[in-house]
């Protein structure tokens, strides 16, 4: 593409210009009338007026050529400026490239993170349910308490079961002993009665 | 080698399960006619993509009736159909060489009805396959050296989906009895068995109590299906959220920070893990069965999902349905 419109621009300018730019064609007249004015027969009044419209020509030539360097140099410095904003942007892109996969890093942690928070709250939610770890140990102190009291009863009420049972078992014994010492002093009671009757028959 | 499927055949059709190949570049979906079709997901995915490269690359009939699920490991393509397990190279079938590896049947007692396969999964630990089926008991299949070693039974009906835990090597599965059961894998017995339907909170009677849905991360596990879909807490075998989703949802997956699930409903819905329903992303079908994560790959990270409509919908952003791929 840009051959073409430079061919196109060449085509043009020649077009325009015929044997030259507008200002190599003024040179081209300035050399001329020099030449002519050199040359020229003519009376000092007219040599002098050439004298002067070559002045002026040339002051034209230099002119555009004092123009055409200053817009040269103004191309350079844009073509510089151009490049700085070129290298900034490629700078940008780079830094906002870096940016973005930096942040794709944190939204992974962020979820990870979410997700953490998320499961501590569910299990929290289920633990709160149950109650609270001192209530059931007082609970269970309580309860120990209870039955070691409980237990000492029993205790208690077996020794005196114990007692008792071995008290009514002397009570008991001791009756027996005494009914059999009874029964005996009756059957030696009869014993004697009954020898002693057929002794008193005898006599 | 795509399928002479008529109109209505296509309206009738359902994809029960996909899976995608271990190089993240193709999905294979199989639907209610006993048929795999393969998608090739750069095709699609990439920007010249036109009508024809959202249509399968391949599509074939790989068992008699439905395929309800598929499963990939690094190598191979295991499909089930009806009673049946297959295992088809992932490297002939983008060949679009279709000829299954092995088929193998699992023992079942009664040989009057083969009983269908639901749901698979593989056990990384020792290279088994788990296969949960419709004679309410749980096969085990060593990939290894392709022998049936063991099979876990303790479930009153057909077992629904299956779940690997993996750092407590255990088997958790769902089933039509309302029962999630969790097995040790290495001692092959039931340690565990949660009823969802005895739970006040999650107990949806008018829907039934069966499980439809189990996924598990080792510490937390959803499952669902009659009853709510609910998040529990494995050491202490406690729910923890329940989500207010309506209908009964049929997968779901842990994905970073959220949950994503489908079911009854033409929505995914994320939640988060409290309990909230954060969105409901709308889809093409008018109900879903499968949803799947590519994990596989950097550069296709796609969610897809499927169910009943013979379109399966493609998401690139969580957040909107990008286009969608059909049979």
């Amino acid at each position: 593409m840009g051959a073409v419109t430079d061919d196109e621009v060449i085509r043009k300018r020649l077009l325009i210009d015929g044997d030259g730019a507008g200002d190599d064609r003024k040179i081209n007249l300035l050399l001329k009338s020099f030449t002519k004015w050199c040359n020229s027969p003519g009376t000092p009044e007219e040599g002098f007026t050439q004298y002067q419209r070559m002045l002026g020509t040339l002051a034209q030539c230099e002119f555009s050529m004092g123009k055409t360097l200053m817009v040269y140099d103004m191309n350079l410095r844009e073509m510089e400026n151009y490049e700085k904003i070129y290298t900034d942007i490629e700078q940008n892109i780079t830094s906002a490239h870096e940016k973005i996969t930096e942040c794709k890093k944190e939204i992974q942690r962020a979820k990870r993170i979410r997700k953490n928070r998320q499961e501590y709250d569910a299990l929290a939610k289920v633990i709160q349910q149950h109650p609270d770890r001192h209530e059931t140990l007082k609970q269970l102190e309580a309860l120990d308490k209870e039955l070691q009291q409980l237990s000492q009863i029993k205790e208690n009420v077996d020794a005196k079961m114990e007692l008792r049972k071995k008290q009514f078992h002397v009570l008991l014994s001791t009756i027996q002993e005494l009914q059999q010492t009874l029964d005996n002093d009756e059957k030696s009671d009869n014993d004697d009665n009954n020898q002693g009757s057929p002794a008193g028959n005898d006599e | 080698m795509s399928s002479r499927m008529g109109p209505v055949e296509l309206l009738h059709m359902t994809v029960f399960s996909q899976s995608f190949s271990p190089c993240g570049r193709y999905l294979a979906a199989g639907n209610n006619y006993g048929e795999i079709a393969l998608f090739s997901l750069s095709a699609a995915l990439s920007p010249e993509a036109t009508r024809l490269s959202q249509k399968p690359v391949l599509t074939f009939t790989a068992h008699e009736g439905p395929v309800f699920c598929l499963l990939s490991t690094d190598c191979q393509l295991l499909s089930a159909g009806n009673g049946e397990v297959s295992a088809w190279s992932w490297a002939e079938l983008i060949k679009k060489n279709v000829k299954p590896v092995w088929t193998k049947r699992p023992n079942y007692k009664s040989s009057l009805e083969i009983p269908e396969i639901n749901a698979m999964i593989i056990n990384p630990r020792d290279n088994s396959l788990v296969i949960g089926g419709g004679d309410n008991n749980i096969h085990i299949l060593d990939l290894e050296n392709g022998v049936f070693k063991a099979v876990l039974q303790g479930h009153s009906d057909y077992v629904h989906c299956v779940s690997v835990r993996e750092r407590e090597a255990e088997i958790l599965s769902g089933g039509e009895d309302g029962a999630v059961r969790m097995w040790d894998s290495r001692t092959n017995q039931c340690v565990h068995c949660i009823e969802l339907y005895k739970y006040e909170s999650c107990a949806r009677p008018q829907y039934g109590k069966w499980i439809s849905c189990l996924t598990t991360d080792s510490d937390w596990m959803l499952c669902g299906g009659g009853p709510s879909l609910s998040l529990w807490h494995l050491r202490s075998l406690s729910p923890t959220s329940v989500f207010p989703l309506k209908g009964s949802q049929r997968q779901a997956t842990f994905h970073q920070d959220l949950i994503l699930t489908v079911g009854e409903g033409p929505y995914v819905s994320h939640c988060l893990l409290g309990g909230d329903v954060k969105a409901q992303i709308p889809c093409t079908p008018q109900s879903l069965n499968t949803l799947q994560l590519n994990t596989n790959s950097t550069e296709h990270r796609v969610l897809t999902v499927g169910g009943t409509s013979n379109r399966i919908d493609v998401f690139t952003n969580l957040s909107y349905r990008a286009f969608s791929l059909s049979f």
